[in-house]
């Protein structure tokens, strides 16, 4: 069987529930905008139009699950890399809006550009587990109000896979679809083959930004699918019990929901969370902690509760440079969620709780999904591997090296071949120039820039949109 | 007398705001010596909460606890204290935003508490600040200080249009500014022109402690 892993009985996701429905009914949430809170009230909401607050009540959350769709495919530029939710394994994706990135160059931390966004892209298509690109970093070689799209931008020409990214305005819309419609061609390939997704952020506790709520429900229209993503922490912007800031997030998740399904009923919605916990002494928000990770495989049971494709941030670290901190955290935040079936985990390739981009962590991380994954895959037992008559004919004393099922058995899934882990002998390593994972990941960097890209745009596509990226450099 | 301050100090050291604001009444009815109630009662126990905090037995909300106790003790305390007779002085006046277009505020907000706690008059304008609207408040308040708060890498341009603005109205040079949030470093700090940066709230009392003398 699978290896799996919960940390909610049935029992306890009624509670969280029932604790989030009593947050939406009784304390309400915060949408800054008159339009929306009409929408809302002719759904049944009770509006406060002094404070802008929606009191949401349960039957407004099961009416919006029952129009989300539990079922769709997030297309990639290359439809090789179309990936079908819900999965059947745990997918990898960068996380987004990091801020530095380690110099490839020098390995000196930096302010992230452009360039480094695009040769994530180009390490991320090499990844065999990486299905989903959110553009690591925003680049600081943009003006200020394009930074967002201009990193959609690269990452569409470098990587053929799905492309996730927030939309914080609608002014970021045209520019968006007029990349997309250079790739498909029409705004109904756009809504058909959903090449591209966006992230929404709520803001805890308990508030939708407005800008980026009015421009994510502009993108419904297009069934653009969306990422319900809160990121409250415990004991600042969420209360300090893993319970209750598990049910605020729900609660803020479901009311992203009410809001999108409210907007364009059957908008397609992956559910999920970036919570997390502060460092009780200096505040900071922490990643790589077990309490960030309990938390983040709770809101994975809870999505697949309400039947929804459930992306969760992980594989996460808060130190600040590639070793053995960051491995341990990473493995911590990522192991149980893969055993907890989550569809896409969220996060390699950062460090320093997602603000430094590392090309190299990148292989690493893809390197801890993978074997992650092994773990989760768990032993077959089967008719298939029933390997009796193979013991019954090598008896006492003898060896299984000549066994057919041997040599086939060594070529199955059940083997997973690591690609960055050392296997060799002593002597071996030694001869290899005692290699570690980071400089075997360098190398391999390397290897992936200098090559030719596996699947690049036609020559006109890329000309259009590096057009459209002149025209928002050239209006900031 | 020496029973009262003990109290204003575990008051404001427990972090409890109805204990501070009832001792802050109580000094005010009974006309005790402002600069014995702050150096002995209400200030010690933000100086014990600090020590506490550097030997690691007071986490940060312990700390924003008593911060907002003595916030409350100094509101009250506030006209008292502001006579020249009081002996008491005040640090200096913080202007704190978090700057257009920016939500997020809770970084924010400790560093107000912690700046309140440790004498400065704190005028926090929330969050989402017009960029106008933060010079004009300090102008209108004759702040020492500007403290600009940024979580996102695309707010953080707003602290260099602040920046460049005050430069343009002339007045740049009438306040020290500080930065602060997530994407900023020293090296954006300098590069914009501020004056200084801390990557947390007990950095940043140190900060404007420098700043302002």
């Amino acid at each position: 069987m699978n290896m799996t892993g919960n940390v909610l009985s049935q029992g306890e996701m009624d509670s969280v529930h029932r604790q989030s429905i009593k947050i939406l009914e009784e304390v309400g949430v915060q949408f800054p905008d008159e339009g929306v809170l009409s929408m809302l009230e002719k759904k049944g909401a009770v509006i406060d139009w002094e404070k802008k607050t929606a009191r949401i009540s349960e039957s407004m959350v099961t009416n919006a699950l029952a129009t989300a769709p539990k079922e769709f495919t997030l297309g990639g530029r290359n439809p090789e890399h179309d990936f079908a939710l819900p999965s059947t394994y745990s997918a990898l994706n960068l996380d987004g809006t990091g801020v530095y990135a380690l110099d490839p160059a020098t390995g000196d931390k930096r302010y992230g550009v452009l360039q480094d966004i695009g040769n994530a892209a180009k390490v991320f298509e090499a990844i065999p587990l990486g299905k989903v690109l959110w553009p690591p970093i925003v680049a600081s070689d943009c003006p200020g109000g394009t930074r967002n799209l201009m990193g959609a931008a690269i990452s569409m020409i470098h990587c053929s896979k799905h492309l996730q990214d927030e939309v914080k305005h609608v002014e970021e819309i045209p520019f968006l679809l007029g990349m997309l419609k250079a790739i498909l061609g029409s705004e109904q390939a756009i809504r058909d083959r959903k090449i591209y997704s966006v992230t929404y952020c709520t803001v805890a506790p308990l508030m939708h930004d407005r800008d980026m709520m009015l421009a994510n429900m502009e993108l419904t229209k297009l069934h653009v699918p969306i990422l319900v993503y809160p990121m409250p922490a415990c004991g600042s912007t969420g209360p300090a019990s893993l319970y209750s800031n598990v049910a605020l997030a729900n609660a803020e998740a479901l009311s992203a929901i009410v809001l999108f399904q409210a907007a364009t009923p059957g908008t397609p919605l992956i559910f999920g969370t970036a919570q997390g916990v502060i460092h009780r002494k200096t505040g900071l928000f922490l990643e790589g902690a077990p309490e960030t990770v309990l938390q983040g495989v709770a809101m994975a049971q809870m999505g697949k509760r309400y039947g929804l494709p459930v992306t969760i941030a992980g594989c996460l670290t808060d130190a600040k440079e590639p070793g053995m901190q960051a491995v341990l955290e990473k493995v911590l935040t990522t192991l149980p969620l893969t055993l907890a079936k989550t569809d896409v985990i969220q996060g390699i390739g950062l460090l320093e709780s997602s603000m430094t981009l590392s090309l190299e962590q990148i292989l690493i991380d893809a390197e801890i999904g993978e074997l992650c994954q092994r773990m989760g895959e768990g032993i077959e037992v089967s008719p298939e591997k029933d390997f009796y008559a193979d013991v019954a004919q090598v008896g006492q004393g003898g060896h299984f090296l000549k066994q057919p099922s041997t040599r086939s058995g060594f070529r199955s899934s059940e083997y997973y071949n690591p690609s960055l882990l050392d296997r060799e002998t002593y002597d071996q390593w030694c001869n290899l120039g005692s290699p570690n994972m980071f400089s075997q990941a360098s190398d391999k960097v390397r290897n992936i820039l200098n090559a030719e890209p596996s699947c690049p745009l036609p020559l006109d596509t890329e000309i259009a949109i590096r057009e459209i990226m002149e025209e928002m450099r050239h209006k900031g | 007398m020496s029973q009262q301050l003990e109290e204003m100090k575990n008051a404001v050291l427990e972090g409890d705001e109805v204990l501070a604001s009832r001792l802050a009444h109580y000094a005010l009815q009974n006309h005790l010596d402002m600069k014995q109630v702050m150096d002995e009662g209400f200030l010690r126990g933000i100086q014990e909460a600090g020590v506490l905090y550097e030997q690691g037995e007071y986490y940060l909300p312990d700390l924003v606890c008593s911060a907002d106790a003595m916030k409350c003790a100094l509101e009250i305390l506030d006209a008292e204290i502001k006579k020249p007779t009081s002996g008491v002085a005040s640090k200096g006046k913080v202007v704190l935003a978090s700057v257009q277009g920016d939500v997020h505020d809770i970084g924010k907000i400790i560093v107000g508490a912690m700046l309140t706690a440790s004498g400065y008059e704190v005028t926090d304008l929330g969050p989402d600040v017009p960029n106008d609207l933060v010079i004009e408040r300090a102008v209108e308040i004759h702040a020492d200080l500007i403290g600009l708060s940024a979580l996102l890498t695309t707010t953080m341009e707003e602290q260099r249009n602040i920046v460049n603005r005050l430069k343009e109205w002339g007045i740049r040079e009438k306040y020290k500014l500080i930065v602060g949030g997530a994407p900023v470093t020293h090296q954006w700090a300098s590069g914009i022109g501020a004056d200084g940066y801390s990557d947390d709230a007990v950095g940043a009392v140190a900060l404007v402690d420098g700043l302002i003398e």
